[in-house]
């Protein structure tokens, strides 16, 4: 009960806390330990009741449930009074109202200890946690207080060793300070010593400064001596100085009077000069009238000579003009004799001709003229005639020699045509010798052949035997073919041989003319050829023949081009001597400087170049990475105008995009990657066309990417 | 130009001048074509019925104007057989081509020659300027055959007169040409009928 009661504990606290809500369910709580027994124990009789009623409610209430086996058990033989099944029906009511009264309580009071249960259940738990949190901090606590009396431990050694230390240390100063105070005791005592001795030393050097000062005031007194002895001596110096300016400007004056006196000197004599000019002058003077009156008279005189001369003059042009005049006129007289002479030669010859024309019958002159014309044009005629004829002729002997030449060639032809002719013949007689001769033999044997077939003849008739016969009949026939070869060789010999020798001979003497038909046109070309070249010899001697001379002006455009070679290579050749002069000089001394001096230049210029190039490397290097952490791409030269460019967020080296530079801007060139990023390239590239917003934008995208990459990572 | 008194008459000293102006034109031409001087110192002039090329320079027409002078006084009194034009090469001075006007003197029309009392000929000037065309066009068409020139080369002009000419101031005599391993070409010739003018060229067959 107690533990109920404890249970309860806070269970009423709780009801405690609103007491207004339900004073009377509280105060029957608060009855509850008291009605507890009375309902245990109602509850205990009603167990009992209900054992007891089980029983007859087996009997009591089955029938109402079971109205068929009540009526079966009513059927019992003992009978229920009416008044006591109206008792035991107001009971049963009363009973079964009580029971559902109870059995409310207990539900109520179940529900309540279920309730109490949880609570308590729960309470237990947060106990048990705070309990299990409170182990915790324990066991943290003793942790810790371990680890402060460890540190205390280690504390505490550190507070020992520095215990110890300072120990030591204070020995150690201990002994360093008696060392010290040591010192100083010594250090008075030298100090003592020293002040002694200073004071010794200080009054002697008092002594030696009153001596000093005694000196000083000495040699004082004698420097004022000495001042004053300076100023009288300045004042004497600055005298000498008045005397030696005044010495100088009397000098000069006096060089000035010297120069004066020369002038003067030089006056004097110009005076004395002009004295005598003056004098000369005067006497000159005084015989002037005489000279006015010569001068008059003299030129009296010369206007009378100039007159002469002019008469004289004038006369001696008449005198050239009348020579002039003479000497052309004694030719004309001449002539006039001349032709006067011929004028009477002319006219006896003309009386001749006339003579001699009235003998021919002509009366007039022109007739004579016109004769004589006719007879001119004749005699030209006959001149031209006779010159043809003479060309004529000199082409005609020319033919002529030719033709005879050709005549010579031709007979010495014929002639050995002829020969070979001769010798054919005789060829011909051999060869009629021969065959006379074989006729001759033909004869003979056909004799022969006679005179065997006459012995035949005999011996046949004769019949002196077959054997005899037959020998003579196969000699017969031997004979016979002999004979008909030489009948056939005859044949052959008589008109093949004969018609072949002619017929050879026919065609070498067609041979031999035509021969001397082609002999001669060939003749007639070579003619024609001579001709020619005579023609050419003739074109091409005709310069150094004396029938021309050849004249040039002297001044012509081939002289002057080859003088101006000739002038180029002078000027050529000199230079060349003065190159080769000066690089044998130069060659020896000017060169090394100036190698040396372009040697180092060369190496300053290297050197430069390559610093240049170095920082033109680290430069360009320093420029890429100062580009790709900024704006986050790489951008590589891949080529002429070609540009790769990978950026900083890419998944893998291979996500890169290449640019081409045009004439019109930049353009993307397409890749594998570019072909991922469609997107991208629909909105910024066609529609915004702007390459750095496309680029920002994949940045970004790339970005966004990797860091959320990070993030699920 | 040229002196046509009358109709179809022209005289001595006409026909003299037809044929030194045939001479200026044949000169200037064949120094054009050859390369003697750069083409940009000639300048074009119609004659003949062509366009020929006068050079300019000062020097070379001074030079050719003064031989031309001469070469007409002399051709009125028949002292020249012929005019050469030789082509020089500078630094050996061998002569590398000729180009010879070989001058004839005709009778020109005998009839009307003694109707006017001095020589004339009655040839159709249109037709001796038609003749002096077609020897234009073959000078101009040597280039194709003649060898090139390709060292420095200069010209001279020599005048073959008659050996009794007195050798006028400025003038001299000079050397007979030879050219070695030479070809001729003759060139059609023209006459006014008082004058022939064949022309001849020789050149150094190159191997």
């Amino acid at each position: 009960m107690s533990l109920f009661h404890d249970v309860l504990e806070p269970f009423r606290r709780v009801i405690n806390t609103d007491p207004p809500k339900d004073k009377l369910s509280a105060s029957s709580k608060l009855n509850l330990s008291n009605s507890d027994v009375s309902i245990k124990e109602s509850l205990s009789n009603l167990l009992s009741t209900k054992r007891k009623s089980s029983m007859d409610t087996s009997e009591l209430l089955t029938p109402e449930k079971r109205p068929r086996t009540e009526s079966t058990s009513t059927n019992s033989p003992v009978p229920p009074s009416p008044w006591e099944a109206k008792k035991i029906k107001i009971d049963l009511i009363a009973a079964k109202a009580q029971i559902t009264k109870l059995e409310a309580r207990v539900n109520h009071q179940h529900s309540i200890r279920k309730e109490m249960q949880i609570l308590f259940e729960e309470e237990k738990a947060s106990l048990m946690d705070q309990h299990k949190r409170d182990e915790k901090a324990l066991a943290d606590m003793e942790e810790r207080l371990q680890v402060i009396r460890r540190r205390e431990q280690e504390l505490r050694e550190d507070h020992t060793a520095a215990v110890k230390e300072n120990m030591e240390n204070k020995t150690k100063w201990d002994k360093e300070r008696l060392e010290l105070q040591k010192q100083i005791a010594d250090l008075k005592d030298k100090l003592l010593e020293a002040n002694v001795s200073s004071r010794n030393q200080v009054s002697e050097m008092k002594k030696d400064m009153n001596e000093l000062l005694q000196a000083l005031e000495g040699a004082q007194s004698e420097v004022e001596l000495l001042k004053k002895e300076v100023a009288r001596q300045t004042s004497r110096a600055e005298q000498c100085i008045a005397l030696k300016t005044q010495l100088d400007k009397q000098t000069f004056e006096l060089q000035q009077v010297n120069s004066k006196l020369k002038d003067l000197e030089y006056e004097r004599d110009c005076y004395k000069d002009w004295q005598q000019h003056a004098k000369t002058a005067q006497k000159r003077l005084s015989t002037m009238a005489d000279l006015e009156k010569e001068v008059v008279r003299l030129r009296a005189a010369e206007r009378t000579l100039r007159d002469a001369v002019c008469n004289k003059l004038l006369l001696e042009e008449q005198v050239n003009v009348l020579t002039a005049k003479v000497e052309a006129l004694q030719p004309v007289q001449q002539e006039l004799h001349e032709a006067k002479v011929k004028v009477a030669l002319l006219e006896s010859s003309l009386e001749e001709w006339m003579s001699a024309a009235k003998a021919h019958g002509v009366e007039t002159a022109r007739a004579l003229s016109a004769a004589l014309e006719s007879a001119f044009a004749g005699q030209l005629t006959a001149v031209v005639n006779c010159s043809e004829a003479k060309t004529q002729m000199a082409q005609l002997t020319e033919e002529v020699a030719t033709l005879k030449f050709e005549r010579d060639k031709a007979t010495t032809k014929l002639n050995d045509i002829m020969s070979v002719r001769k010798s054919q013949e005789s060829l011909i007689h051999r060869l009629q010798k021969r065959l006379l001769l074989v006729t001759r033999e033909r004869d003979s044997y056909r004799q022969q052949l006679d005179c065997y077939e006459k012995e035949l003849t005999v011996t046949l008739c004769g019949e002196s035997g077959a054997g005899s016969a037959a020998l003579l009949s196969a000699r017969v026939e031997q004979l016979e073919k002999s004979l008909q070869g030489y009948r056939d060789l005859l044949a052959t010999h008589d008109q093949e041989a004969h018609a072949k020798l002619v017929e050879s001979l026919r065609a070498e003497a067609s041979k031999y003319r035509e021969e001397a038909e082609s002999s001669r046109r060939e003749a007639g070309k070579l003619r024609a050829q001579r001709d020619q070249l005579q023609a050419h010899l003739d074109r091409l001697v005709q310069t150094p023949q004396p029938t021309t001379k050849i004249l040039h002006l002297v001044d012509n455009p081939a002289a002057a081009a080859h003088k101006q070679m000739q002038l180029d290579m002078e000027s050529a050749q000199e230079e060349i001597k003065r190159l080769k002069a000066a690089l044998r000089e130069g060659g020896s001394d000017v060169c090394p400087e100036e190698m040396q001096q372009l040697k180092q230049q060369l190496e300053n210029s290297r050197i430069k170049l390559k610093r240049m190039k170095e920082e033109f490397t680290s430069s360009a290097q320093e420029y890429r990475d100062v580009v790709y952490m900024l704006l986050g791409y790489k951008i590589d030269r891949t080529g002429h105008k070609n540009y790769r460019i990978s950026n900083m967020y890419a998944e893998s080296a291979e996500e890169y995009l290449t640019f081409t530079l045009c004439d019109d801007g930049i353009e993307m060139v397409h890749t594998e990657y570019s072909a991922s990023l469609n997107e991208l390239v629909e909105l910024h590239l066609h529609h915004h066309r702007s390459i750095p917003l496309f680029l920002s934008a994949l940045t970004m995208e790339l970005f966004t990417r990797t860091t959320m990459q990070q993030d699920i990572q | 130009m040229s002196q046509q008194q009358t109709k179809n008459s022209i005289t001595l000293k006409g026909s003299a001048q037809i044929i030194c102006e045939y001479l200026r034109f044949a000169i200037n031409s064949v120094l054009f074509q050859r390369g003697l001087y750069p083409p940009e110192s000639f300048k074009a002039e119609q004659e003949y019925g062509l366009t020929l090329l006068i050079s300019e320079d000062p020097l070379i027409k001074g030079f050719i104007s003064d031989i031309l002078k001469k070469s007409e006084e002399w051709i009125l009194k028949k002292e020249v057989k012929k005019l050469s034009l030789v082509i020089i090469n500078v630094s050996n001075k061998e002569v590398l081509e000729c180009w010879d006007f070989n001058v004839q003197y005709e009778e020109g029309d005998v009839v009307l020659s003694k109707e006017k009392n001095e020589k004339v000929s009655s040839k159709d000037l249109k037709k001796i300027q038609l003749e002096i065309r077609d020897v234009m066009l073959q000078v101009a068409a040597t280039i194709s055959y003649l060898p090139l020139l390709d060292c420095r080369c200069s010209f001279d002009i020599y005048v073959h007169a008659n050996p009794e000419c007195n050798i006028p101031e400025k003038w001299m005599e000079a050397a007979p040409i030879s050219i070695s391993n030479a070809q001729n070409v003759q060139l059609k010739s023209f006459s006014t009928n008082l004058h022939k003018m064949d022309t001849v060229v020789t050149y150094k067959l190159m191997d």
